[in-house]
């Protein structure tokens, strides 16, 4: 793999609280190239969410090295890892995590004005995120007002606004029904497909897995295998 | 103290205790029957620790500020009352000279003394009457170079003073005065000090400009007897009322009467009942009887002038005053603590909804919930109410300490003290107030939705009704009518507990307890039925139930206004009432026009604009039209115009408590359901703030979002900020017009001579001084005091009351520069009055203070001071004589001591700002040869030097020469600049004592922030993640929250300033207000931005520590965080 966008080796993650110890993770080397699509599979407490926190740069690694894009995430003391997620990172989540008192572009323009961007054109740019997921005209409706798919959309939105070169989704369809969460998977694919953009989704669906270039099995904190798509 | 406002502390108590015994018996009941309900909420209520602790806070604030007006009061009652006791020593009853009867203080004999002491010889409740001489006179501690101007010598009989036990030295031992050698004095411990005299010591003291040589033989304890002013004690007494307490000498009679040539004199007479110092308040009515009959009987000159029951009693409603005062001013942070509890639970249910939600999905009732959070508000309310009220004698033994520095100058000892029946109000107070408010709110958190709770989704805008028409109204109003039934069942309910404790009155007898009884045993016997009959409408309740909405709500207060406005109006003439009426009808105009489809923001924007305009009359017209302040009332303006007019209303101190309520509600409405407007702007120029817009744009989106909890929360905030700013502001104000230039009368050193070493002429006096005392004065006026008679022309001589004369010199009526509030017609200007008072002798000024009070002025409504039924009083009020010219007043003034009429005329009417620091000026002024003529050239002169220089410094060096030069003769000189100053700095140091309690109502409003912010961090704590996930730094989210209670505060800081400066302009501007005195209305700004730094520097403290504590919230576990 020869310019692999994000770049793991030996990753530990342990919790202890003192009388619970806790290995998450248990040294984790994976590499995923520019523009792919990876999912990551695995029985509940396997460590697949603390791998995707880890990679994101929103936890802290016990052990082990992270690069993303070449650049060493574990060496960034915290502002500059914040300030490189809001350029470089976005982010999609189960219950979506939109701010209930902003209406939704607001909440697509976020990222924007955290990392620079001028209020005007941060507005234009977040109105051109909805307009790809097909929610301009839902705009100024608050998350309260939209409905479970329309809110994941607005996430994803929001995700992409700032043109990520990577995207961390953590069970992106787990709080929506297999309608909308396949509607929502082709959105991502077609975003994947036409920008380029670099996918790690972390899910329980095999059907969603199958739809990723390639699918990473976990089990009690290591990498069990992984599967290519052939296609 | 034994009331407040005027109802007993017993009744209070009791009614209390009954209360907080409903409260418990509530919670008694929940646990009987749900325990369930009882653990839920005990267990939610230690959940959050930190949290607990702030609803502690909050909870407890209330009954601090309550326990802390008590404990103030009782403290000031108890030193006072002390001072009484330490002053009077066994002295029972004063007998002096009748006040309206010839003479002077030494008017009695030993005559009178015998003649009373037989008369009461066979009394068994008096052992011992005697004499008392006592004169002012300078006395030099010759080998120190200290004197002290004006002390007192008091000569006492030895054989009958022993009974009194006022000779006491310093060591507690008893000191007889039998044995005194003849040139020997004892001096109390004050003096002593004042001219560092010890045993021994050789001081000269000067009668009538002799000198007499004496020796201390001792130093005593002062007291009324042995230093008449050295102690102030309410009610007076013998030479009491000094502010500038002076020690004594005590001698014998005789000694005294060679000093004094004034052989069998006496000044008054005193008499002691039977037992020790405090066991002779029972006694002392009977004895005070039996003398008044004996005097009554005798045909004697004398009457009683005091007696210690009366010192005491008085003393108690100087302490019960005192609890008034801070309680109604207390009043605005109360009404924050009530919020803030509400608030609180109110939050708390937010927290909880979708848990409500689910235990009602699974059986709950609405009863259940209430009842849950019931306990969960007992657990609290009953720790912190005591909290508070120990906190609260914390919080007054800090203001007592500060009160103690201030009075000591005046030899009042505050000694801290409260009384357990102070306290245990206090708490049951805290109790029942937190009772109530935690019920409501648990109420009102109950009628949730369960769906809506359950997916935590909206609740529906209360006003819109689903039937707009006419039709649904009624019923609505009919649904609310049920409730409205209910709350009048309890409120005469609440009447007849209230009968029933007066009827009790105390626990204290048998009966009271079997009639406690009985009213318990009535209450349990009646409940069943009560709810019998509650079932029996059952179907009624819940059609009710079921029709209730806001436009029900909004059509019983418009009914409530309207009523109010023509009760207060045109039948009573109140203006709490009338006020109120108004503000209830703006506000139930929007709801009903919310009702019928309005949109919310218009609507009540208008309401709260008219609200606002309506409470800030005559602003802003007064600012542009003269003759514009006495626009306040545009309802009856109308009225008017169709002859409907209501008469004058009154209001007093409760409408400050209103109207800060009123304005700062109104004022809350509009900023919130126009922040959107506001704010929009901001949002649309945030790109100038750079790399914090993201801040401002989730700090400003929060609170927006969450209306109710920041309009409660602003509503605090105002309400306190408004309170501390028009307290700041009427005091600066007050203070300049009293404490002003105008209060020096265009001198600048005042001289007072001593009665008994008269001085005719300063100048003579001061000749041949050197340096020459007079280098630098441009002028020496003299006036010259008597005692006098004083009446209106026309009256009977028995109308008289007692006033002083002052006889003006050339000199003085040349150079005095008087404001006068009002000038008779014919006078030009104030100094054309003066003028003539210099030309004719039959022509006069006086004070403004004996103008006839209006009923409608704070003073009309309140009642005349203490004693004003004594004095002299015109027979016209200043806005009388303002309305159009008058003619010189005619009034009558004779001396005491003769029998001869002398009418005056009086021309002008000399404002209380002149008169504010020299006492002397508050008198009747007239030519100094009406003095001479007519009241045997008077009693005694000061004298008011003008200098040419208008520094401080040549006034201070001009009374240091003169008081120096005229050292043994005993007068006293000083800067009226310095006098004027050093009252103003005292009473800075009230007001600034006085706004610290207040700004106990800050806590309050600090406190709600805190509980907001904290609040926020937890339920927010897996958006923090997001918000950390996408870019926002630690440092942002930390500002982000900072500014989000930086927001509330600034705007309720600002809010309150505006509000609270518009109502002292109003105020200050307000002729009735300011019973006419013009004024050059100043902000202090200083105080303002002391008292703005004070709160925002305080609430961004506060709130700093869960920003900070949200910007450490681990990303990754917050994500994780589902509630």
């Amino acid at each position: 793999m020869p310019d692999p966008i994000i770049d793991v080796q030996d990753l530990t993650k342990v919790y202890d609280s003192g009388a619970i110890r806790v290995e998450a993770l248990r040294g984790v080397t994976l590499r995923v190239e520019r523009g792919e699509m990876v999912a990551i599979m695995g029985p509940s407490g396997c460590g697949k969410t603390t791998l995707l926190n880890c990679m994101s740069g929103i936890d802290d690694p016990s052990a082990g090295t992270i690069h993303i894009e070449g650049v060493d995430l574990v060496a960034m003391d915290d502002d500059r890892r914040t300030s490189y997620r809001a350029k470089r990172m976005g982010f999609i989540f189960q219950f979506y995590n939109l701010l209930p008192v902003l209406n939704a572009v607001e909440n697509v323009e976020l990222p924007l004005l955290v990392s620079g961007t001028r209020p005007a054109e941060a507005r234009s740019k977040a109105l051109a995120a909805l307009e790809r997921v097909h929610l301009a005209e839902w705009r100024t409706h608050r998350p309260a007002e939209l409905s479970g798919g329309q809110r994941q959309r607005v996430t994803i939105a929001r995700a992409l606004v700032n043109d990520p070169a990577i995207v961390w989704a953590d069970e992106p369809t787990g709080d929506l029904d297999s309608h909308t969460a396949d509607e929502i998977m082709s959105l991502m694919q077609a975003l994947n497909r036409d920008h380029q953009q670099t996918f790690v989704i972390v899910t329980h669906d095999p059907g969603i897995a199958a739809r990723c270039h390639r699918t990473v099995h976990m089990r009690d904190g290591l990498i069990e295998r992984e599967d290519v798509r052939r296609d | 103290m034994t009331s407040l406002f005027g109802i007993p502390l017993d009744q209070i108590l009791v009614a209390l205790v009954i209360a907080v015994g409903v409260a418990f018996a509530v919670l008694a009941w929940i646990g009987v029957r749900n325990p369930l309900m009882v653990r839920m909420g005990l267990r939610n209520a230690g959940r959050r620790k930190t949290q607990t602790v702030l609803i502690v806070i909050g909870l407890m604030l209330s009954t601090l500020i309550i326990s802390a007006a008590f404990a103030t009061g009782d403290t000031v009652a108890y030193s006072v009352t002390n001072a009484v006791y330490r002053s009077l020593r066994n002295v029972d009853v004063v007998v002096a000279l009748a006040p309206d009867r010839a003479g002077g203080l030494e008017s009695l004999d030993d005559s009178h003394a015998d003649t009373l002491r037989r008369a009461l010889a066979s009394e068994t409740n008096v052992d011992g009457v005697t004499g008392v001489s006592q004169v002012r006179l300078p006395v030099v501690n010759t080998g120190r170079r200290l004197s002290e101007p004006a002390a007192s010598l008091v000569g006492l009989d030895a054989a009958t003073i022993a009974p009194f036990d006022v000779l006491t030295s310093v060591d507690g031992a008893p000191v007889a005065l039998g044995t005194l050698p003849a040139d020997a004095v004892l001096i109390t411990e004050r003096l002593a000090t004042d001219v560092d005299a010890r045993v021994g010591d050789r001081l000269t003291m000067y009668y009538e400009n002799r000198p007499f040589e004496v020796t201390v033989a001792a130093v005593i304890l002062d007291n009324r007897i042995t230093a008449p002013g050295a102690i102030p004690t309410p009610g007076g007494g013998p030479g009491g009322g000094s502010n500038s307490p002076t020690g004594g000498m005590v001698t014998t009679l005789d000694r005294l009467r060679q000093v004094t040539g004034r052989e069998g004199r006496i000044s008054f007479i005193a008499v002691s009942a039977r037992g020790a110092a405090r066991d002779t308040l029972e006694v002392t009515p009977l004895v005070e009887k039996r003398v008044t009959e004996i005097l009554n009987a005798s045909a004697a000159p004398m009457r009683v002038v005091t007696t210690k029951a009366t010192a005491v009693s008085t003393a108690e409603l100087v302490g019960s005053l005192f609890v008034t005062f801070f309680v109604v001013f207390g009043l605005f942070s109360i009404a924050a603590g009530i919020m803030l509890i509400f608030l609180t639970f109110v939050m708390l249910a937010a927290e909880r909804r979708s848990e409500m939600g689910m235990a009602r999905a699974i059986g709950m009732q609405r009863l259940h919930l209430t009842q849950a959070f019931i306990a969960e508000g007992m657990a609290y309310n009953v720790g912190s109410a005591l909290v508070g009220a120990l906190l609260g004698l914390g919080v007054a033994y800090g203001l007592v300490t500060v009160m103690g520095r201030l009075v000591a100058r005046f030899g009042l000892n505050i000694e801290f003290h409260f009384n357990p029946q102070g306290f245990a109000i206090a708490y049951c107070l805290g109790v029942v107030i937190t009772f109530v408010t935690v019920g409501f709110a648990s109420w009102r958190a109950a009628n949730l939705n369960i769906v809506r709770a359950i997916r935590d989704l909206p609740e529906p805008q209360p006003l819109r009704g689903r039937d707009r028409g006419f039709g649904g109204l009624m019923l609505a109003t009919l649904g609310v009518a049920w409730y409205a039934a209910w709350i009048a069942a309890l409120g005469i309910a609440a009447i007849v507990v209230s009968l029933a404790v007066t009827l009790v009155g105390t626990f204290s007898t048998p009966i009271a307890a079997i009639e406690v009884a009985a009213i318990a045993l009535l209450l349990v016997v009646a409940w069943p039925a009560v709810r019998g009959l509650g079932a029996r409408f059952d179907g009624l309740a819940r059609s009710a139930k079921r029709h209730r909405n806001g436009g029900g709500w909004a059509v019983w207060m418009l009914m409530v206004g309207v009523g109010s406005i023509g009760y207060g109006g045109w039948a009573t003439q109140q203006a709490f009432v009338y006020t109120s009426g108004v503000t209830l009808v703006l506000l139930s105009v929007a709801m009903l026009a919310v009702y019928f489809g309005a949109a919310s923001r218009p609507a009540f924007t208008a309401a709260s604009l008219a609200l606002i305009w309506f409470w800030l009359l005559p602003l802003p017209f007064s600012l542009f039209i003269e003759g514009a302040e006495s626009w306040t009332d545009p309802l009856n303006s109308l009225a008017r115009l169709l002859g409907l007019q209501h008469p004058a209303i009154a209001g007093s101190v409760e409408m400050f408590f209103v109207s800060g309520l009123s304005i700062t509600g109104a004022a809350t409405l509009l900023v919130i359901f126009n922040a959107e407007v506001l704010l929009g702007a901001l949002r649309s120029v945030s790109a100038i703030f750079g790399g914090v817009a993201p801040a401002i744009r989730t700090a400003i989106a929060y609170p927006l979002a969450s209306k109710f909890r920041t309009a409660m929360t602003l509503a605090m905030f105002t309400l306190v900020m408004f309170s501390l700013v028009v307290m700041a502001t009427l005091n600066h104000n007050f203070t300049q017009i009293f404490l002003g230039s105008d209060a020096t009368g265009g001198f600048a050193v005042y001289v007072q001579g001593n009665a008994n070493n008269r001085i005719p002429d300063l100048r003579a006096a001061l000749r041949g001084a050197s340096p020459d005392p007079l280098a630098g004065v441009s002028a020496v006026g003299t006036l010259t005091s008597k005692r006098a008679r004083v009446r209106v022309g026309g009256q009977p001589p028995e109308a008289a009351g007692n006033y002083q004369v002052q006889g003006a010199d050339d000199e003085f009526l040349r150079s005095a520069v008087f404001p006068l509030a009002s000038r008779a017609a014919g006078y030009d200007s104030d100094r054309a009055v003066l003028e003539a008072i210099r030309r004719d002798p039959t022509l006069a000024i006086v004070d403004e203070g004996r103008l006839a009070i209006a009923a409608t002025s704070a003073a009309g409504t309140f009642g005349p001071p203490p004693g004003a039924q004594q004095a002299f009083r015109l027979t016209r009020t200043l806005d009388e004589l303002k309305a159009q010219p008058w003619q010189p007043l005619p009034i009558v003034v004779r001396d005491p001591a003769g029998d001869t009429d002398v009418p005056l005329q009086v021309i002008g009417i000399v404002r209380r700002e002149a008169t504010s620091v020299i006492n002397q000026w508050n008198a009747v002024i007239v030519n100094g040869s009406v003095m001479r003529s007519q009241f045997a050239g008077g009693e005694a002169e000061t004298f008011y030097l003008a200098t040419s220089g208008s520094d401080e410094a040549s006034a201070k060096r001009a009374a240091d020469a003169v008081e120096s030069a005229l050292l043994e003769r005993g007068v006293q000189a000083t800067s009226i600049r310095e006098r004027i100053e050093d009252r103003a700095g005292q009473a800075n140091a009230f007001q600034m004592l006085f706004q610290g309690f207040m700004g106990l109502g800050l806590i309050v409003g600090i406190a709600a922030l805190g509980v907001i912010a904290f609040r926020s961090v937890a339920e927010r704590r897996q958006q923090i993640g997001m918000l950390r996930a996408i870019g926002y730094t630690r440092r942002l989210v930390a500002l982000s929250f900072f500014l989000e209670s930086s927001f509330i505060a600034l705007t309720g800081i600002g809010m309150g300033l505006v509000l609270g400066a518009a109502l002292s302009y109003n105020l200050m501007t307000s002729p009735t207000f300011t019973n006419g005195t013009p004024l050059h209305f100043a902000f202090p700004w200083a105080r303002l931005f002391i008292i703005v730094s004070i709160a925002y520097g305080a609430s961004a403290l506060m709130t700093l520590i869960p920003a900070r504590s949200a910007s450490r919230v681990p990303v990754a576990e917050a994500l994780r965080y589902n509630g």
